[in-house]
């Protein structure tokens, strides 16, 4: 039974060494330049949904865009 | 569905430097199923590159409410315009030639208005951040803010070219086209906005 609890007592130490170990690699970030630094940035920064709705209402009222004279064209 | 918006024009890609993805699948305009433009085009259009044309706007406005509406007003436009797109371009390159005349329009400031000086790059070449170093950050939690930092400290002509080079979408040639200017000089003015961007990473930590 000690033997059980000494190995649950360093299999939590494991644990935690690995979760910490984890964390500081997603938290810890390399980039080789800035435009990756960016690209990297740009993914993680999602757009506002109200964006979509108020382009909506903007939109909604409006026709149908023109399509492209040489769209029209191949049609 | 559009050939076009189904398979946009091949985008070159830039010599020297390995590619990795950087659309991820965007935000639909899902909202309303129903309306007219969560089933259009345009609404591929949207969700191709709204992430794109708002990070532009974010960052080079440096403020989410204003790039929020820039957005909005960039879409717009497009919306109204669609007739004149030529297909000469990508959907991209045009949204983005749209999205700088708005930003540089909303940018009034004297500062953003005036290029880089040879004084300021001399600022640049002797500070000493290492540019051939990576760029190391122990915490991404506050890495937007801290670029928004850099970016500020960045003439806009700088910024806007480290925006838009970081979309790999976009070749060197496009970049060029859309600041007016040849891929030459985008190489060569890239090299010092990035060893500025550095310094003034540097500066945020």
């Amino acid at each position: 039974m000690k033997r059980q609890t000494k190995l649950t007592s360093q299999e939590q130490q494991l644990h935690q060494s690995a979760a910490q170990q984890q964390l500081q690699q997603t938290a810890a970030c390399e980039f080789a330049t800035a435009e990756e630094m960016l690209r990297h940035d740009a993914l993680h920064t999602p757009v506002p949904p109200a964006i979509a709705h108020r382009l909506k209402q903007s939109i909604g009222p409006m026709p149908a865009p023109p399509r492209p004279w040489w769209r029209r064209l191949f049609e | 569905m559009n050939a076009l918006v189904n398979k946009p024009p091949a985008q070159p890609q830039r010599s020297g430097e390995p590619r990795t993805e950087l659309t991820v699948p965007e935000p639909a305009l899902t909202e309303a199923p129903d309306s007219g433009l969560a089933s259009s085009e345009f609404a591929e259009i949207y969700s191709q590159h709204s992430r794109a044309i708002y990070y532009l706007a974010l960052r080079f406005l440096s403020d989410p409410a204003k790039a929020e509406d820039a957005t909005h007003d960039v879409f717009l436009k497009a919306f109204r315009k669609m007739d004149q797109f030529r297909g000469e371009s990508s959907w991209r390159t045009w949204l983005y030639r749209i999205a700088i005349n708005h930003c540089r329009n909303l940018q009034q400031a004297w500062h953003d208005r005036h290029m880089f000086t040879n004084a300021d790059d001399a600022v640049w070449e002797n500070a000493a951040a290492r540019t051939d170093s990576p760029l190391r950050v122990l915490e991404t939690k506050e890495l937007g803010q801290r670029i928004q930092k850099a970016l500020d400290g960045l003439p806009a002509e700088y910024r806007l070219l480290l925006l838009l080079v970081a979309d790999e979408q976009l070749s060197y040639d496009q970049v060029g086209a859309l600041t007016e200017q040849s891929s030459d000089a985008v190489r060569g003015k890239l090299h010092r906005a990035r060893k500025a961007f550095a310094v003034l990473f540097e500066k945020t930590a």
